[in-house]
């Protein structure tokens, strides 16, 4: 049975839509991440599931309870923000031990429950400090402390490592992911970062304006699919499109001098139309297969790997990835890709399989 | 920054004098006032002065006019310090943070604050007469008999705590409507999402983080009260039967009607000592913390 259901909720402020027609499901114990650019509404979503935001339309239902219409306090969720949120003049342990306060529980419990999470996120020496005395990550960790103390259905998180710096990030990603393996509860988590959505979710939910563009789990959202959007916001650097026409009675793609073998798909494209091919950087480093010719602009040596920046002969512009050599500005390279690795997507971005 | 300041920094050329006059000017005002205060100056036997120590504090304490200026003094004060944040922060609670005509409304409320004294005392004067005043015709509106606003011993002070509570109150809901807007409002919600019921967020969590704005706002408006003198001037002299004289108004008297130049200054020490004491308290209640918080 599902923990969460989200049926065909939509919201606009005055003429501007900011969620039309949403649903989704999230699976008791699993840990779905909405996935999108700023200004997609995944957070007014989660908002609007917290019970912070009113909805126009639709359905919320937690557990089996229809909370659509319940004020925030009522719904049994806990929220982690972006901001922190902690309350300015309350200790560490006020902070944490706040919902339970809320809820009347009694001293001596309370206190044990808050030891008992501090523990588990190691901020025992913290308890008696004030928000404003912790680090940024040690902020994040007492707010996740405050949200796990009481134990709820649902777990939301609103972009809970976008205002950590890149270390810091990792390592609380790392950690919110042992957490959820330990304590397997239902958490919904919102980021516009593709790395923490493939990394933490067992399904993905990707967000553009308003409405779902695809959902699925990480692996399959990079391998399928369904969309251009899709196929260039998962995976970095992002995937290269290339302007290409359909030849020889829609067996293959000419982009460019190269010609693709098209075959394997299961539509059969006129002859002349114009289509987009996707071509994800790391699939650029082969050694047989279709041959692109690279102006080198740009290489980023990473270390394990480089990143090649050029342009191809039509003037559109490619990011490659390079293991054995680095090539420097100037150079012309060969790139060679597997037609089967490349996507087609037809003018609208929609993807033809 | 106190190893910079240590360091040759060449900017304390530019302070270091101001702060040299301002420190010297204030020291040797006081010194004098103090110094004139232990005499017995008075403008009625000019040229005659002795020194008489503490005479004119010994004589305060047994002044029941100055007793009782003081405790008036307390009284206005602290009634109307708590009513104006009271009331200010009520409606700063009920308003909403966005509501329509927010601007104009703020607007507004400006208007008593630039108001001169004089032109509020004044119209509240017309508005508390007792024959042809809007006051008593509202009353009678709802049938309470008539009320001698500034005629009557008992009710004179509390007509004019009604027009300083009207001419300060937008003042304190100004600060305080600033104060909330640049308050976090994550911390409300999550504090929703914890389970707080509205009264609850506001108690637990939003007058707390507003606190250093009403602790501030406070001391602002305990000091202006403690220093009113214009609307008493305008709307009562002190009067009636001496019922509105505040222990500024008294020294003001003592020293421009009765000449007694030593006993006034007298008056105005104990005056500030008094509300330094007094808001020094008041500060190390609102802010227990020092200096950090």
């Amino acid at each position: 049975m599902a923990q969460l259901s989200i049926r065909s909720v939509s919201k606009s402020y005055g003429a501007v839509s900011v969620l039309d027609d949403i649903s989704v499901e999230v699976e008791e114990g699993s840990f779905v991440v909405l996935l999108g650019p700023s200004g997609c509404g995944k957070s007014t979503l989660l908002h609007a599931v917290a019970g912070l935001n009113p909805i126009d339309s639709g359905t919320i239902v937690i557990g089996d309870r229809n909370v659509t219409n319940l004020p925030a306090r009522e719904r049994d969720v806990a929220m982690v923000f972006q901001s922190y949120a902690l309350y300015p003049t309350m200790t560490v342990a006020q902070n944490i031990a706040f919902p339970l306060k809320m809820r009347g529980l009694d001293r001596r419990t309370s206190d044990e429950k808050v030891t008992g999470v501090a523990r588990l996120l190691q901020i025992e020496p913290l308890m008696s400090r004030l928000p404003r005395e912790l680090s940024g990550g040690q902020r994040q960790r007492v707010a996740i402390g405050r949200a796990l103390v009481r134990d709820p259905r649902l777990f939301l998180f609103d972009e809970p490592l976008s205002n950590l710096d890149a270390a810091l990030r990792t390592e609380l990603r790392a950690e919110i992911k042992r957490l959820h393996q330990s304590i397997r509860r239902t958490m919904v988590y919102v980021t516009h970062d593709q790395t923490e959505a493939l990394t933490l979710a067992d399904k993905i939910v990707v967000l553009k304006a308003g409405r779902i563009e695809q959902t699925g789990t990480p692996l399959s959202l990079y391998d399928d699919p369904d969309n251009a959007f899709v196929a260039g916001f998962i995976g970095t650097p992002r995937m290269n499109f290339l302007k290409a026409t359909v030849v020889d009675d829609g067996k293959a793609l000419a982009a460019g001098e190269a010609k693709v073998d098209i075959s394997h798909l299961n539509t059969r494209l006129e002859n002349g139309r114009t289509v987009k091919l996707g071509i994800r950087p790391e699939h650029l480093d082969e050694k047989e297969g279709v041959a692109l010719t690279l102006a080198v602009d740009v290489t980023e040596r990473l270390g394990s790997t480089s990143y090649v920046h050029g342009a191809l002969p039509s003037g559109e512009t490619v990011v490659a990835e390079r293991r054995e050599d680095q090539p420097r500005f100037g150079d012309t390279i060969t790139l060679r890709f597997q037609p089967r690795r490349a996507r087609v997507f037809d003018g609208e971005g929609s993807r033809i399989r | 920054m106190r190893s910079i300041a240590a360091a040759s920094d060449p900017t304390k050329h530019f302070f270091q004098p101001i702060i040299v006059c301002l420190t010297v000017a204030s020291v040797a005002l006081t010194l004098f006032v103090i110094w004139i205060s232990l005499h017995d100056l008075s403008l009625m036997r000019a040229g005659r002065e002795k020194f008489v120590g503490l005479d004119n504090y010994i004589r305060f304490l047994g002044d029941p006019r100055a007793m009782a200026a003081l405790w008036r003094t307390v009284l206005f004060t602290t009634l109307a310090t708590v009513i104006e944040i009271a009331l200010g922060l009520a409606v700063v609670l009920f308003l909403d943070r966005d509501f329509v005509m927010k601007r104009l409304v703020r607007t507004l409320l400006l208007v008593p604050i630039i108001m001169t004294p004089v032109v509020v005392g004044l119209t509240w004067r017309f508005l508390f007469d007792p024959a042809t005043g809007m006051a008593n015709y509202v009353l009678s509106l709802v049938g309470i008999a008539q009320v001698d606003w500034l005629g009557s011993p008992q009710i004179a002070l509390f007509s004019v705590l009604i027009a300083d509570i009207w001419q300060w109150t937008p003042f304190v809901i100004l600060l305080v409507m600033a104060a909330l807007e640049s308050a976090p409002t994550d911390p409300l919600n999550a504090a929703r999402v914890d389970g707080a019921r509205e009264w609850q967020v506001t108690w637990y969590v939003l007058l707390p983080m507003l606190r250093r704005a009403l602790a501030i706002v406070a001391l602002i408006r305990a000091i202006d009260s403690i220093k009113a003198f214009d609307l008493f001037y305008i709307m009562t002299r002190g009067g009636p039967a001496l019922s509105t004289e505040t222990l500024n108004y008294y020294g003001y008297i003592v020293a421009f009607t009765n000449f007694d130049i030593s006993y006034a200054l007298a008056i105005a020490i104990i005056l500030t000592l008094f509300t330094n004491v007094a808001l020094l308290t008041m500060y190390s209640v609102l802010f227990p913390k020092t200096g950090n918080r």
